[in-house]
Order: C-alpha cells, then structure tokens, then sequence
C-alpha cells in the first residue's frame, strides 16, 4: 500500500534541480524535526541497534559472539523457514512481475481508456483487506466445502481443506493472497510509469511496422525496467517478513502447518515459547540485515530517490 | 530525476563507511572471548526448590477472570448463574487445543506486563508442564500450589487414580484435573447386531472385521486416524514409546518398536481397505458427509457425548462402548488417553478463594461434572454422571463397566511432555497421510520431528 | 487513445487472424484476472446474508436474506460482551492517536527537510529513506524486544507510538514541499519579516492540504489493517484492535476449529460479517478517495 505512493511522489521528485535556500543556522530545522527524530530514535534507530546487542549476548548480559547465531542456524527449523520462503519468493516475484507487467501494458494499450481506469480500480480493491482479513477470506476460498470455486478444487484433487493444506501447496497459497492484495496496486503504479512514456516514442515503433506485442516488448518494458526492479526489490523486502498468513493458517489448519514456517514465525517461536529473546534477536538480524541490504540497494544504487542535494 | 553526480556518491561513501565501521566493532568483539549462548537457555530449568507459596495481596470479592473453551463455557456461566455474588469476566479461548500455544505465549506477556493474567483458566496437561514452572528467571511460577491452603487434601485424595498425576511436579499439585478421556472402543450397536458382527476384543479381531466391512459395507467405517489426537487413540493404546521420559530430562522416542510397527502395519492396511479413514472425525465436512458411516471408533471416553451425540446426531440408543482391545499375548489391556483437560488457577490472582471455589466447583460438584459432555476426573462425580439418566439414556448398553475399567488400564509409559505430542503428529503424520503415504513408512519422520521438537525443549533425547 | 490502435494499413491486413487471436488473448487474460480479484469479495460480501448450512448447500454466490444478516450480527454482537466493538474501538484509538501524532511530527519535519539547512539533515533523510524502504515487519520483533527492555508491554503507547514513527510520511511531505511549494512566496513572505514559525504556519501548512491527506490516508490504513506488533505487545483481549480480534474470533469459532468452538455460534456467516466491518473503514476510504488518490498516485508519473 505505502509503496505505492511511494512511486508515485518519487515520480514527481524534484527535476529542477532548485536548492533550497539557506535561512538561519539550522536551529529552526532542528525545532521542526525534533518530534520525528525521537521516534526515529526510539522505534528505527534504537530497536536495531538493540537487536544487535541482544543477539551478540546471552541473558545474562555476556557477550558471545557469533554463538546466538550458530546456535540458530542449527536449529532444526531454521533451514526449512529460510528454504520456505524463499520458495514462496520464487513463485511470488516470478507471478507478480509477469503478471503485473503484463497487465499494466494491455490496461495501457489494448484496452479503451474508460473500461482500463474501472478494471485498475477492480483489481486495487482487494488492497483494502491487506492483512488478517485478505487471509481469512482466502482460507473460505480454498475450502472445498464452501469455495465458490470448489469444481476447479475438485478438478486439481483436492477434495478437503486437509488436501488443500498440504505442505507443498503452502507456498503457492501465501502467493495467492499476496497476489490479491498487493498486484493491483502495482498494476496502477506500472500503468502510470507506462503512461509517463511520450507517445512519440511509440508513435515511431508504430511507423517502423512494430505490433503492439513488439512494442510492448521492445520500446515500453524496457523503458519501465527500473520500476520493475524497484518493485521486485521490495516484493522481496516485503516477503521475507511473512508472519500473518502462516500464522493464522496453522490455527485455521488445527496444527498441519508448522509454527515455525516462516523465520519471523520461528522468531516469534523463540521469544515467546523458549522465552529465549537473545537467539529471537539473532533471527531478527538475519531479517534486518535483509531489510537494509535491500533498502541500501535502492537508495544507493538505482535513482528513485532524489536527495535534492547542494 | 539524475541530479549531479557528486551528492550522490557522497551519500553512497557514507554507507560504505558506516557498513565498514558496524563491522569492525564486530570483529573486534569477537576477537575478545565468548561466552556461551546458552547460559540462560533454560526459562523454568532451575525452577525445582522456589520457597513456599505467598500468595499476593487479596481483595475479597474482587472481579475474577476466567478463561475457558467453548466446550467449557455452559459450565463457567452456570457457576455465575448459581453464584451470581462472585464478580467475573469470562473470556473464551482456543483452550489449548491441536497443540495451541495461545495461553502459553499469552502468560509470557503478562509475565512481563507484571499484570493481566486470568484467574482461572482451562488448559491442557501440557500447559501444565510450563505453567509449575517460572517463564522467566525470577518469575513466579503461573499456576498457583492448590494444595498448599486452597483445596484440601480430602478432595484432592478423590479424584481418579493417577488422573492428578499431569498437576503434579515437584511434590506439588497445579491443576485440578477437569475429566479422564480414557480410550474405549466404541460401535454403532444397532449396525453391528443388523449385519450379525460381533464386536471385537482383541486387535486382531478389529483388523479382520474392517477388512469384512470394508467388502460387505463399503463406505463405513472402523476408525479415523485423521484428528490432531488420533495418535492418542491409537499408538497410546498400543505402547508405542513415542513419548516415554525415562528420566525427568531424557525422552526415549523410539517408533522402530514393535509396539509402534504393530499399530502402524494394521492401521495401513485397515486405511488402504478403506475401513479407517485419513479424514479428521473433526475436520470439517466429515459429520456432514459419513457422520452416519461410522461403525465403530477407538476413542475416548467423550466421543460418547461429544462426537456421535452433538456432531454426528447419531440417535439416541445405537452406540456403545467395549473395554479396550488387547494385543495377542496380553491378560488385561492396555489404553490411551485423549486429552483431559485441567482447570489451572493464578498464583497472581488477587481473588484467591473466589478463583479457587470456582475450579473446584467447576472440577467435583455434580451439579457442573454430573452433566459434563466428558468424563469427570474427580471420583463422585463420575458416578453421578454414570448415574445420570442422561448420559444413560443415550448409549445402548450400559457404559459404565467399560469406562471403569478402561479408566484403570490408561498405559502410564505415554508422558506428559512440554511440548504437546499434537505438533509433530498433525504436521508432519497428518499431511503425509493425507499425501497418500503409509503410516509405516512415515514412522521415521514422525520420529525425528518429535525428537526435533523435544531436544528444542531441552530434553536428552534417546531412540534406542 | 483508441482501444485497438490502428497500425499502418499494411501490418493490418497482414496480421488479420494473429489480431483476433492476441484481442481474444487480451480479453481472456483481464477478464480471469478481474475475477481473481473480484470473486472473494463478491463472495464476502453475500455470506452473512446465508446461515452456515445455506453456504454449505447452497450455490456459493447466491443471496440470503438480509434477515440473516441482523441475525448474524446480533451472535457477533453477543460474542463475549460485545468485544467486537471493543475491538473496534480500540483499533480507533490507535490509528487515530498514531495518526495525529504522526501528523505533528512528520509536516515540520519534511517542511524543515525541504527548506531548511541544519547539521545532520542529510543523514536524517538517508536514515529515514532506508527505514522507510525496509518492511515494517523487520522492525517489530526489535521494538517488542525494546518495549519490553522498558516496561512499556501491554500499555496504548507500545502500539500508538511505534505506530506514529512513519518515514514514509515524511518522505511525502519532504518530496512535496520541495517541488511544489513556490520559492518565490516563501522569499517574498521573508521579505516582509515573517519568522521561521510563521512560514511554516501562514504559508506552507494551508499549501500542504493535499500531502496532508495523503499521509493521513496511508498511516491510517497501514495501522488500521497492522496485526504483527499488536499481536506481539498487546496480552489482553479487552486491548486488542480489530485485527488480532479476528484472529481471536478464528481461533475460538467452530468455523475453522470444530473441537475448541463447537457450541459457539460464530460460524461462518458471523466470520464473514466480522471481516467486513473489520475493513469497512479502510474499504470506505478506499472508495471515496478512490479518485483523488488514484490521480494523485499518477500524479508524477502522467506526462506533464
């Protein structure tokens, strides 16, 4: 959701290069920002670093080095959450990229522009229930006993929910939900970067005898490439974080899906059941080394962000 | 959008330079000696000799919380109805059930909260095992000692024969157990006499007849290996040493035995001749669509009520239970146990003697245990509700012989572990199954997944 | 911008049939995608109209009644003494409380990220790109492990102020008023002796209605529909939101676990309704502010 708007303000980031001006010595600067400092201190800067801390001690304060982490990665589950979500990775940035990409070019070229803006808001909608409720939904969904789509259950051989829940289908389901809540407002976001295309670009594809599908090909995916990277580096972000689906679905499924699918789930696992918050916090670090690696990425490494710098 | 060069690799320096400073500091730290990540590790490993219990400062007639399942909710709002001077707060949870670890991880937080803990809540064995002991050094333990000045000795000394036995650690009684759910073998008496079957006593006997239902009748049923607690019905009932502490800390898992491969090998072929099915008794659709195909069931005392009575609408009249089979070789039986739960009260509760004639109530009077879905645990009780007609009245025979007895014959070897023995069978077992895989052949991974989950959970874990 | 571009006369007649086969390629792929997204919410929206046997039985997008709807939502209602709106308004307070914090600390801090000079202000923006790039989820299980550190588990503020703290909401407002704020107003207001408290309140604020809006409407979604930090530090049903509600309505309801709910009567309709008054909020703004929004989305990123 935030993405979102993420792209669309970046999009409209300062071209003209005007610098800001220079007034004062910078204490009123520090007056405006101070409220948000103290919580980016508080709840960004903080927690890091006191994860960090915590991971590289145990209880009772001591350091011990990479211990917490060997220790971690040793433990049974921990291969299998990373190996889990990283097979939902797989699947779910492979359909969203296609998918989106794909859509966002017939919504821009193939289809009348009234019918393109009503089908972009259709397919946005479900962003509404990001979150517990889209995975409630999807659990009446994928129920053969109530599914509106129980024939295409059936055709596929799964005549229960049991069925329906077994191990290898986990990570085409989390992408299911994903898929609902998050493609649509990709969609819009790539339709707009489409329509930032100037027409005389494919106005001349066209004269060369270009169709549309070479066009598509050739002159606009191409000349979206850094929003699709964008959008696939965060998907990816985004996804190493799954804790909500898993969750819910192993009390939806009475136990058939492990507590500790996801390696957020495994953390949680171990703050709350082993009570054991140092290794929770080796595991968070492995997940925020992701995050910022990720994060680093985009800031440092593609042009989204423009720091109208002097 | 590109804006000058220069700003931006400035920006991408400082990174790097950061990046490079956080790992230094890293590397210096490790260089100066380590000590173990375990030194803690154990949240309620040191727990054993915590002093005397001192309960907090009372407030007589304070509002007490309670906690309990669906199944158990009539019960705490008849309490209300027949006490309505006690103030309370009744909430409903998931009640520990398919290995939940809601009132777990819930405690947890309000360990660390220092408030917001229910009076009195319903629970699992399991959640016994935690709940004796503190969750954090320095922590008091969650359940309160109820035989230290709350429940006297004379009722304690009524309830069934070893049924406290999960309440108790380190000398110390934590829970009042609520009901038994010993395993019995129960049939569908008007079926059976129609077709001439007769019922089964021995294992033996109960494999030949579902493989001749499965070709006289097919489509019913024997037995459902399906549910989160099947394991229970049926490897218990078989001394299968899935979960055998042979010391308070070494857990001896071994599904190579005998007494396991016996199990495995007739319930695959009983589930290939599709007298048993891999479909949960529990899961949903089963009561809609051969609720009414179930022929007979090895399960607990509380299928009575509970399954064929409120989820099956089998008519009053049909079913009846027989004591538990015997394997070839063996003068008395041996059983399982499925479930059972435990009504636990607060060592935190301002309202100690409100909290505690709550569970008591809930657990030895007949007005509550006399028309419980389940069997009671506490002595008295459990004849009042053999007596009552209508517990009575719905089975065909009468059950009491056989429940007595199969409550005697609970197999002692199956212990109650910190973690549930839920987990790994409806994770691991339960998909496999459902995969089309045979039990036998999943005996190895259920193995390892159980010792997995115990050596997570401190235990030595043993698979000789 | 005509649906089906028409291509220089050549190409057309070359490629009749392909140009029938790729239309019906088109049509077919959106018309599977919009019922991907659009069935599940049909379907949600007609189950409380149905009792539980009628879902069961019945055909899967058929209508009830909306007798069975009150019915429904009079069970919901009883659910533990009407913890449903408990929950509702506890997920008011939050998003609500958070977003005016959010406010207050987010405009003046992207107006002074925009206009103004001060020591550190670069690195402040990098902290705040990076953080705001990172997935919230990374940060939740550090927060809890921090709150915890100071006591702060269980209270309103481990969820308003962690909530309040909102990158993104700056980074909109810093992106805003450096584009779209007229240097030559600012200069002139200077001119004429206006302190640096006045620009702000006199000037910038009544420009910045529309980011304003914008940041309240992606804050207050993204708390509203927030369940991994609540879940994480708050233990007690009486605090939850709406969110980790659901997820408590899901585990005690017959609906999805037959043995811990039976003899509730939350079942699948109820389910159903509690999920839709769970988002109505966020679905209304998403409805009214569709159009706002979507132009405002595409603002940058239409051709000047």
């Amino acid at each position: 959701m935030t993405l979102l708007a993420t792209r669309q303000v970046t999009a409209s980031a300062p071209r003209r290069g005007s610098r800001p001006r220079r007034w004062g010595r910078g204490s009123a600067g520090w007056f405006f920002v101070a409220g948000y400092a103290v919580l980016l201190l508080a709840f960004g800067v903080f927690p890091t670093c006191y994860a960090f801390y915590l991971a590289f001690t145990n209880s009772a304060g001591q350091f011990t080095g990479f211990n917490q982490f060997t220790k971690v990665v040793r433990d049974y589950r921990f291969g299998p959450a990373f190996s889990h979500v990283l097979l939902y990775l797989v699947l779910w940035l492979v359909t969203l990229v296609v998918l989106t990409v794909l859509a966002a070019v017939l919504l821009r070229s193939r289809v009348r522009p009234g019918l393109s803006a009503l089908l972009r808001f259709l397919y946005y909608i479900p962003g509404a229930l990001a979150g517990v409720a889209s995975v409630l939904v999807w659990l009446f969904m994928l129920d053969p006993d109530v599914s509106p789509v129980s024939w295409l259950l059936d055709r596929l051989g799964l005549h229960t929910f049991a069925a329906v829940l077994a191990p290898g289908n986990l990570p085409v389901i989390f992408m299911l939900i994903a898929f609902w809540t998050g493609a649509g407002g990709w969609m819009v976001v790539m339709y707009g970067a489409l329509n930032n295309i100037p027409d005389e670009v494919i106005e001349a594809a066209r004269m060369d005898g270009a169709g549309p599908w070479r066009t598509a090909w050739h002159i606009q995916i191409p000349m979206i490439r850094q929003w699709i990277a964008y959008m696939t580096i965060l998907a990816f972000a985004g996804g190493t974080q799954l804790f909500v689906e898993p969750q819910l679905l192993q009390t939806a499924s009475l136990g058939r899906v492990s507590p500790a699918w996801s390696p957020n789930q495994l953390a949680y696992v171990y703050a709350f059941q082993q009570g054991d918050f140092n290794g929770a916090a080796a595991i968070s670090v492995f997940l925020l080394a992701l995050g910022l690696i990720c994060a680093g990425l985009l800031v440092a490494r593609s042009n989204m962000f423009t720091l109208d710098e002097t | 959008m590109r804006s000058s060069g220069s700003p931006r690799t400035t920006l991408r320096r400082r990174a790097v330079q950061a990046a490079a400073g956080v790992l230094a500091a890293a590397v210096a730290t490790v260089l100066t000696g380590c000590a173990s990540a375990d030194t803690n590790s154990g949240s309620g490993k040191a727990a054993s000799g915590h002093a005397a219990f001192t309960p907090v400062k009372q407030k007589p007639g304070s509002q007490i919380t309670v906690w309990a399942d669906s199944t158990r909710l009539p019960a705490v709002q008849a309490y209300q109805k027949s006490h309505p001077d006690v103030k309370m707060k009744i909430v409903t949870y998931d009640g520990g059930a398919d290995g939940s670890t809601y009132l777990q991880t819930k405690v947890q937080l309000f360990d660390r909260t220092g408030s917001g803990w229910p009076d009195v809540v319903f629970g699992t064995p399991t959640d016994v095992t935690w709940a004796s002991a503190p969750t954090k050094p320095g922590a008091v333990p969650f359940a309160a000692p109820l035989d230290e000045n709350l429940v006297p000795a004379s009722t304690l000394n009524n309830f069934a024969k070893g049924s406290l036995t999960p309440c108790q650690f380190n000398g110390h009684t934590y829970c009042l157990r609520n009901d038994i759910a010993q395993v019995v073998l129960w049939y569908n008496k008007t079926l059976m006499d129609r077709w001439g079957y007769k019922v089964p006593t021995t294992w033996p006997e109960y494999e030949a007849l579902g493989e001749k239902v499965a070709k006289e009748h097919p489509g019913y049923l024997v037995g459902s290996v399906g549910d989160t607690n099947s394991q229970e019905s049926y490897f218990w009932s078989s001394q299968c040493p899935a979960f055998d502490l042979v010391k308070p800390n070494t857990l001896r898992v071994a599904l190579k035995d005998p007494n396991c491969t016996r199990m495995s090998t007739l319930l695959d072929k009983l589930i290939s001749a599709k007298a048993v099915t891999t479909q949960g008794f529990f899961s949903q659709g089963f009561a809609k669509d051969s609720g009414s195909k179930v022929l007979m069931a090895n399960g607990p005392s509380w299928y009575g009520q509970y399954l064929f009575k409120s989820a099956f609408h089998t008519p009053a009249k049909q079913m009846a239970a027989a004591a538990p089979l015997t394997w070839p070789g063996e003068s008395t039986a041996s059983t399982g146990n499925v479930g059972g739960g435990v009504w636990m009260v607060s060592s935190h509760s301002t309202n100690l003697k409100a909290s505690t004639d709550l569970a008591t109530w809930l657990t030895t009077s007949d007005a509550n245990q006399a028309a419980a879905p389940t069997y009671p645990a506490y002595g008295p009780a459990a004849t009042a509700w053999l007596a009552n007609p209508a517990n009575r009245d719905y089975f065909a025979t009468d059950v009491s012989g056989p429940f007595r007895q199969a409550a005697d014959e609970v197999w002692t070897g199956w212990s109650n572990t910190k973690f549930s023995d839920a987990t790994a069978w409806s994770s691991v077992v339960l998909p496999a199954l459902t995969a089309g895989k045979s039990l036998t052949a999943t005996l190895p991974a259920w193995q390892s997944a159980i010792s997995n989950e115990a050596k997570a959970d401190g235990y030595q874990v043993t698979n000789q | 911008m005509t649906p089906l571009a028409p291509a220089p006369r050549a190409a057309a007649r070359r490629a009749t049939p392909s140009r029938a086969v790729s239309a019906l390629v088109v049509g077919v792929l959106l018309a599977v995608l919009l019922v991907f997204f659009v069935l599940p919410v049909v379907w949600l929206l007609l189950a409380p109209t149905k009792t539980a046997d009628q879902i069961v039985h019945d055909n899967p997008l058929s209508f009830g009644s909306l007798h069975q709807v009150g019915r429904a939502w009079r069970h919901l209602y009883d659910f533990q003494d009407h913890a449903l709106l408990v929950w509702l308004r506890n997920s008011a307070v939050y998003s609500l409380g958070s977003l005016v914090l959010t406010l207050l600390t987010s405009v003046p801090a992207g107006y002074a990220l925009a206009l103004t000079r001060f020591r550190g202000r670069k690195t402040l923006l990098v902290i705040t790109l990076v953080t705001m790039i990172m997935p919230s989820a990374t940060l939740v299980l550090p927060i809890f492990l921090e709150l915890n550190r100071f006591h702060l588990i269980g209270t309103v503020w481990s969820v308003i102020l962690p909530f309040s703290f909102y990158p993104f909401g700056v980074y909109l407002v810093y992106i805003y008023f450096a584009t779209s704020l007229p240097r030559d107003l600012l200069a002139a207001a200077r001119m004429d002796g206006c302190s640096q408290w006045q620009l702000f309140t006199r000037i910038a604020l009544p420009l910045a209605k529309p980011v304003i809006g914008l940041v309240a409407f992606f804050s207050f979604v993204g708390n509203w529909n927030n369940f991994f930090l609540p879940y994480l530090v708050l233990p007690n049903s009486d605090q939850f939101p709406i969110q980790v509600g659901l997820n408590q309505l899901l585990t005690s309801t017959p609906s999805f676990n037959p043995v811990a709910g039976a003899g509730l009567n939350i079942t699948i309709p109820e389910l159903a309704l509690a999920i839709i008054v769970a988002i109505l909020p966020v679905l209304v703004l998403f409805l009214f502010s569709q159009r706002t929004l979507v132009s405002g989305m595409l603002a940058g990123a239409t051709k000047e």
